[in-house]
Parts: C-alpha cells; structure tokens; sequence
C-alpha cells in the first residue's frame, strides 16, 4: 500500500509528538511485585483528575458571576488547600507534574 | 553503501507506534498471555530506536532500514 | 510456542499469496464461521524492537490489499489455537459488525501544528492589561488565590476558544468526504489538532485533494498528513474483557469519566 507522508518540519512534529506521548504507561503491571510504583501513579493521578475538575467548576462559576463575594473568598481557601495538599503528596510519592498527565481521548489532556 | 535517513522516516514510525501499540483490536483478559512475560512497553521513538542503535554498536554495524533501500 | 494475531479479516479462506510475519515465519488465516484472523507462530521475543512493530504493520498492510481488516494491536499473543478460537467466538458479533462498517474504508491521519506559544502569549498580554488596573491590596490570601486561577482559567479558555475557530475552519474542508472522524484538540499547545478521518477508498482522490486546498489557509500552519492506513482508530468494541494481571489504563480512566458524566459540556 503506497503511504503517503506528506509533511512540512518533520523535527517540529517529533518534537510535540514526543510531548504527548504520555507519562502514564499503557499498561500497569498489577503483579503484587510491581503494584505500588503502578497504582500510587494511577491514584495520584486520579486525585489529581478530580482537584481540576473541581477547580475548573469553581472558575466557571465565579467566571458566569454566579458566586457571592464571600463564597468566592472560601472557594479559593478550599483550592489552595487542595493545591497544597496535593503537593504533599507528589513529593511523598516523589512524582512530577508530567508523571500524573493523562490523555483522556474525546475529553482532550488532562492537564 | 549510503543510506538516507530522514526525519520523515521517524515520523512514520512515530504514526506506526501511535497505532499499532495502543490501537485496533485490542483484546485483553484470560484468552490473551499476559504481559507479565513481556516487560512493559514504554511508548516514545526514543526508546525504540535506541534498542535498534544498541544492537547497532553491540553488532558493530547498523541494520538495513526495511523501509529504505540501500543506495 | 506463541500464536501471533496480526488482524481479524473479512474472509474464512486460506491466504493464497504468502505473506512473511515476525522472526519471518509465514501466516495463516484461522477461521471462524464467515471470518479468520491471520496469525503466525513463533517463540517468546525477548527484545522488542523497531523492526518487530514495521514487521507487524507490513503484513496488517499487505492483507489490506485484499481483504477488508481490523488491524489487531500490536503483541496480541495467545498460546494455543483453542483460545483464539474462543476468543473469536466471544468477539464474533464485534467483529462482523466492524467488518461491514469498515468494508473499502481506510484512515487518514492529519496532524497540525500553529504556533501555539505565540497565540497563548497574545491572549496573556492581552489579560495582563485587563487586569492592570484591579485593585488587589485588600485581598484576603483566598480571594487572590481565585482570581489568580480565575485569570488562568480565562486565558486558557480564551485560547481554547481560538482553536477552536481555526481547527473549525481546517475541518470544514475534509467533511464532505469522511464518513466518521477523531479530533483530538491542542494535545500540547502547540499541536492544535491531531485527527484521524476514516474515508472511502473511492473518495481518496478527493479527500487528498481537500488537504491541498486546506494547506493554503494563511496563518504560519505546519502539516502533517499520512495514510492510507488500516483502520486503527475506528474500531469499536463492546465487549471488553479485562485482564487480571494487567490494568489497561486508559480504560480505567475513560470507564471512570463515563461514570462520572464528565462531558465537556458539564465542565466548561
């Protein structure tokens, strides 16, 4: 089958192909030997999933005017006490920002 | 013997790995032998091509590319 | 002993022209009822390298040339006949009912790359200004802390937004002539789009013809485009079997987010 490649500065898209690739491995190995360095990624970054999220819901709401000023004060006490916190953890865990990536597909990066 | 190596080559393999690792059928549960046997693959053309490169030095030659003739 | 599987054909016959797979051992065609799924057989491979995985897309490409394929990932490996066959027979209705959705269709691939960092920055400089004049002496370390996120979160929805304008435009010009497609929207800021597009082998002529047109789009756009492959990105299968030495991580995660309901529209 013929393939055609047809493509302007190849070094630039290897470069953000190489970006996207993913920290998260395709598979994780649940084998009782190599479980906790596999699954402490995967929590982590599901902690991490949700702490967006919520920030994300918290910004489109002070965004559309819809909290008061006083909840918006406690809205950003609660974040940077998640975002704290989560810190913490990357450190106890010792893992990057990169590490806890994900490409969800039809919902784009995680990050 | 000279062989043209170009970047538009490492793209392709890129788009080949982006298919071919993770996508298309993919079938996993009991049927399928388990990648406990297989060490896990970590995606990037880094890491291939440096297995590929490995071999290279260790054989003291490089390898035909299979998709490139020896001109 | 290891049964490779390459891809699931629309065809019960013996392959007539032989075809070399991995560690050079030829291929068959198992078949199931109005199916097969071509294989071959070998020992364990102790290093996987580039050569293993053209290998493996070499002979996904070449049944192309005469049947109608689901590509099978990459080291899908059984032991013996019996589980393939199993293993079909679980997937029967999966894979007739891809064979026929699929039938004289092949993928494309177009990646694009603007220039991301440039544009964010525009957007950030453009914020910045906004924001110059709002006073933030009196705030508590709470009300900085989501104004400072809020402003992110414009910025990033801002840029998103355009994007989102300019992938509509590229798009435009492909649809006529694909009957399913993949977006994948700013994997990096830079990659503005990386999408697949599945399309009928007689509108391959026209769908090439429609990336020339859109190449001439004005505004320091890089492309990439490549096929005809083999239909990687538009199988869709029911049923998933879950394997209980490994996790399938992106499974995980997607089951996980289809629970939660977290569509774009509940999040933006």
């Amino acid at each position: 089958m013929d393939k055609i490649i047809d493509i302007d500065s190849p070094d630039e898209f290897i470069e953000e192909i190489e970006k996207i690739q993913g920290a998260l491995p395709k598979r994780i190995n649940a084998n009782p030997k190599n479980v906790e360095k596999g699954l402490s990624k995967l929590v982590l970054t599901l902690i991490e999933l949700i702490r967006k999220l919520l920030e994300k819901q918290a910004m489109r709401r002070i965004d559309a005017g819809s909290l008061s000023e006083e909840e918006i004060e406690r809205v950003g006490e609660t974040l940077m006490k998640l975002e704290n916190k989560m810190q913490e953890l990357k450190v106890i865990f010792g893992l990057k920002d990169e590490e806890l990536n994900l490409n969800l597909g039809p919902l784009g990066d995680l990050m | 013997m000279e062989y043209v190596t170009t970047k538009s080559k490492d793209v392709t393999l890129l788009e080949i790995l982006d298919r071919v690792l993770d996508k298309g059928v993919v079938i996993s549960g009991d049927l399928v032998i388990s990648l406990a046997e297989i060490d896990l693959i970590y995606v990037g053309l880094k890491v291939l091509i440096s297995s590929v490169e490995t071999m290279e030095r260790l054989r003291g030659a490089p390898f035909a590319s299979p998709m490139q003739e020896p001109k | 002993m290891r049964i490779y599987a390459y891809a699931v054909i629309d065809s019960n016959s013996k392959i007539t022209a032989p075809i070399n797979g991995l560690e050079g051992i030829g291929v068959y065609n198992i078949s199931y009822r109005d199916i097969g799924i071509v294989v071959s057989e070998g020992e364990q491979i102790q290093d996987i390298t580039q050569e293993h995985i053209l290998k493996h897309e070499e002979v996904v490409e070449k049944l192309m040339e005469s049947f109608t394929v689901l590509p099978v990932s990459f080291l899908t490996l059984f032991k013996k006949k019996d589980d393939v066959l199993l293993m079909m027979q679980e997937h029967y209705s999966d894979f007739r009912e891809n064979l026929d959705r699929l039938r004289n269709k092949v993928e494309f691939g177009i990646k694009i790359i603007w220039p991301g960092e440039t544009i964010k920055n525009r957007v950030i400089e453009a914020s910045k200004k906004l924001n110059a004049n709002v006073a933030i002496a009196d705030n508590t370390p709470g009300k900085s802390f989501a104004m400072q996120k809020l402003e992110k979160y414009k910025i990033d929805k801002e840029f998103a937004e355009e994007a989102d304008r300019c992938i509509a435009l590229l798009d435009d010009f492909f649809s006529r002539f694909v009957t399913e497609k993949k977006l994948e929207k700013l994997k990096s800021d830079n990659l503005l789009l990386n999408a697949y597009y599945l399309v009928e082998k007689e509108k391959q002529g026209d769908f090439k013809e429609a990336f020339e047109r859109a190449k001439n789009t004005p505004g320091d756009l890089k492309y990439l485009f490549s096929g005809p492959w083999p239909p990687y990105n538009f199988i869709s299968l029911t049923k998933k079997s879950s394997s209980l030495d490994y996790l399938n991580t992106k499974d995980v995660f997607t089951k996980l987010v289809n629970n939660l309901d977290l569509t774009e529209k509940n999040i933006i």
